[in-house]
């Protein structure tokens, strides 16, 4: 179990890490989302010991490694506490053999030479490296360095594994199965797991729960769909690629709040306690539902259908996302084959409909 | 069209122009090597391998410079570890001093090392009191050789040590809770090549320095007469002898440089 009470980090005037607060549970996968900069791996860092927090407290299974204890500064070494590293880097010793870098961590504990090699030997079946372990870094693939890395980093039998970007140096065709691979073996091992990425689907198919991480705090912590979902900020809507815009709550009309977005009018579900709020709005993309024409079959009192024009239509692979003016912008995402049936393009005029079910609405605390 | 031609004419008088300087250059590298070469004559080369003077200067050359190479790795390398990795206040004054002896007239080298450590010098009522005369000495010539030669070493290592990708040593750090460890199973072998280098040119500057040794350990054969200052007592007595030991130390040099160039292509663990 992690936990992190108020930390802070400068790097000279710059805060990297600003009071931030965590809890990871014993054997859970706690993904730390968010994009470039906002101290994802000093976070990391912090909690390995390989820098040393400005302020707050930080346990691992209870033990204090990082804070105060009374009046007595602590700040375990990193080799104490029991902590498995995998950098985005890979970095494994290249003047090494495989068999040579997993062993690395066992070697310093002074185990018999018997005990280091079985426990060696288990760890490169578990990896399914072992017919590699004579080879040097360099012989092996991406994929593999990364085993080995993993097999590394568990040799001294960590309580917690802290895993920065571990895809991002492998091919973009490896990556795909290297993170189905990983997912397995970190479900088969029961550890702690503090992972880090910047990548969407990367955080959903690891995690546990989902730590969206900005400006040097968790913006917001909890399950895929809790997330997904229910983002609580608009920093976090947004770079979860979900609609946020600013709105008022009017009034309960119906059993739903009806909220004004740029004089356009939508139900959301019921929240007296923001009538009369500013409030943000966010919506996923896929909740909304385009046609050419108004009467679409949503005989719900509860649904939203507004007019808007297409602006922008951006290709994917199998889906498209389409950008409608509707007095605000809503980004929808449509299947290809969909806007072929549709026959809608840039500059065409279409209907949203989506649910008041899909809003997600809280009071806007910001002084924007 | 026309512009094209031009450019390509241009381009043709910049080549032109550019090997003209490059052979120039290489002719004026290679000219004096040549000239030392042709001198030799080769019926009398036997002959001056049994050159006493001749032995003599290679024998202390090769144990001077190889001491003094020794103890400048074994002080060197733990002070290259240190300022790579470590900050401190004063850490850019301290860089610049221990470059100083490269910049350093090596007769100005001599003089300061006779004011340190000669018998009326800084340390002189210490090393007195212990009964030790440094200067006009075999330990001068060492102690000349360190002063001179040792920067190019710690510079090696200095580099190697800063340039390890700092995953590894991280990754190494949390795995293993000896520094020592770390240090002696990862810094130090992924930066070998680079210090072997460092050592390499830190012998071959020993082996050639002159001013310093000559102004601190004097020119006395068999004692403080190392292969340059042979050269140049026997260029006014025995010139032949004085060009043979020249092609001595123009060898050495030359494959020294050839080592070098070999370990540097490759390197383990450098930053990408």
């Amino acid at each position: 179990m992690i936990k992190v009470e108020s930390i802070t980090k400068s790097f000279g005037e710059k805060k990297v890490i600003q009071n931030l607060n965590l809890e990871v549970k014993k054997n859970e996968i706690v993904t730390l989302l968010g994009p470039n900069g906002v101290g994802k791996t000093t976070l990391l860092n912090i909690l390995s010991g390989l820098t040393r927090a400005d302020d707050g407290n930080i346990y691992i299974n209870d033990v204090l490694v990082n804070g105060k204890a009374g009046t007595k500064q602590v700040c375990l070494k990193p080799s104490e506490r029991k902590v498995g590293y995998v950098f985005q880097t890979i970095s494994l010793f290249p003047h090494m053999r495989i068999r040579d870098n997993v062993a690395y961590g066992l070697k310093s504990l002074h185990l018999p030479k018997q005990e280091v090699k079985k426990r060696t030997d288990t760890l490169l079946d578990f990896v399914g490296l072992r017919e590699y372990a004579k080879f040097y870094p360099h012989q092996l693939s991406g994929g593999q360095k990364q085993r080995t890395a993993l097999a590394r980093s568990l040799a001294t039998e960590p309580q917690v594994l802290l895993l920065d970007e571990p895809v991002s140096a492998l091919d973009p065709q490896l990556r795909e199965s290297f993170r189905l691979e990983l997912k397995n073996y970190l479900q088969a091992l029961k550890i702690t797991v503090v992972y880090v990425t910047h990548n969407l689907s990367e955080a959903f198919i690891m995690s546990d729960r989902i730590a969206v991480m900005g400006n040097g705090r968790i913006e917001q912590i909890g399950s895929r769909t809790e997330i997904f979902d229910k983002p609580s900020s608009k920093y976090v809507a947004k770079f979860l690629g979900i609609n946020a815009f600013k709105g008022k709550a009017v009034k309960i009309h119906g059993g739903l709040l009806e909220i004004e977005v740029n004089n356009v009018q939508l139900l959301a579900p019921s929240a007296p306690d923001l009538v009369g709020k500013n409030v943000i709005v966010t919506i996923k993309p896929e909740n909304i539902v385009v046609s050419k024409s108004a009467d679409l079959n949503f005989n719900s009192a509860s649904c939203n259908s507004i007019e808007g024009t297409i602006t922008e239509m951006v290709q994917m692979r199998s889906t498209a996302q389409v950008t409608v003016d509707a007095g605000f912008p809503l980004k929808t995402r449509l299947p290809l084959s969909s806007i072929k049936n549709l026959g809608i393009n840039v500059g065409d005029k279409v209907y949203l409909c989506f649910n008041a079910d899909a809003l997600n609405v809280f009071a806007d605390n910001s002084s924007e | 069209m026309k512009r094209t031609t031009a450019n390509s004419f241009s381009n043709k008088i910049v080549i032109l122009i550019l090997a003209l300087i490059v052979l120039t250059y290489l002719l004026f590298i290679t000219l004096p090597i040549l000239a030392v070469f042709l001198r030799i004559n080769p019926s009398q080369v036997n002959g001056q391998l049994h050159n006493a003077q001749i032995i003599e200067a290679i024998k202390l050359s090769l144990y001077t410079s190889g001491i003094a190479t020794l103890i400048a790795l074994c002080l060197t390398v733990p002070t290259a570890y240190f300022m790579a990795t470590r900050k401190f206040p004063g850490k850019a004054i301290v860089d610049t001093l221990i470059d100083l002896p490269i910049v350093m007239p090596p007769a100005v080298a001599g003089v300061a090392l006779l004011y340190a450590f000669a018998p009326r010098g800084l340390l002189g009522p210490i090393l007195n009191r212990l009964g030790l005369i440094i200067p006009g000495g075999t330990i001068a010539v060492i102690l000349a050789q360190i002063f001179v030669a040792s920067p190019f070493v710690l510079r090696s290592a200095k580099a190697g040590f800063e340039n390890l990708d700092k995953d590894i040593i991280n990754s190494a750090k949390i795995l293993s809770g000896s520094r020592l460890r770390v240090f002696f199973t990862i810094s130090l072998p992924l930066s070998a090549r680079v210090i072997i280098s460092g050592v390499m040119l830190t012998w071959a500057r020993a082996m050639g320095e002159f001013g310093a040794t000559l102004m601190f350990a004097g020119n006395l054969p068999g004692l403080t007469q190392t292969m340059p200052l042979a050269i140049y007592s026997l260029m006014n007595s025995d010139p032949l002898a004085g060009v043979m030991l020249s092609t001595v130390l123009i060898v050495i040099s030359f494959t020294i440089l050839i080592v070098i160039k070999l370990l540097e292509q490759k390197s383990f663990g450098a930053k990408k």
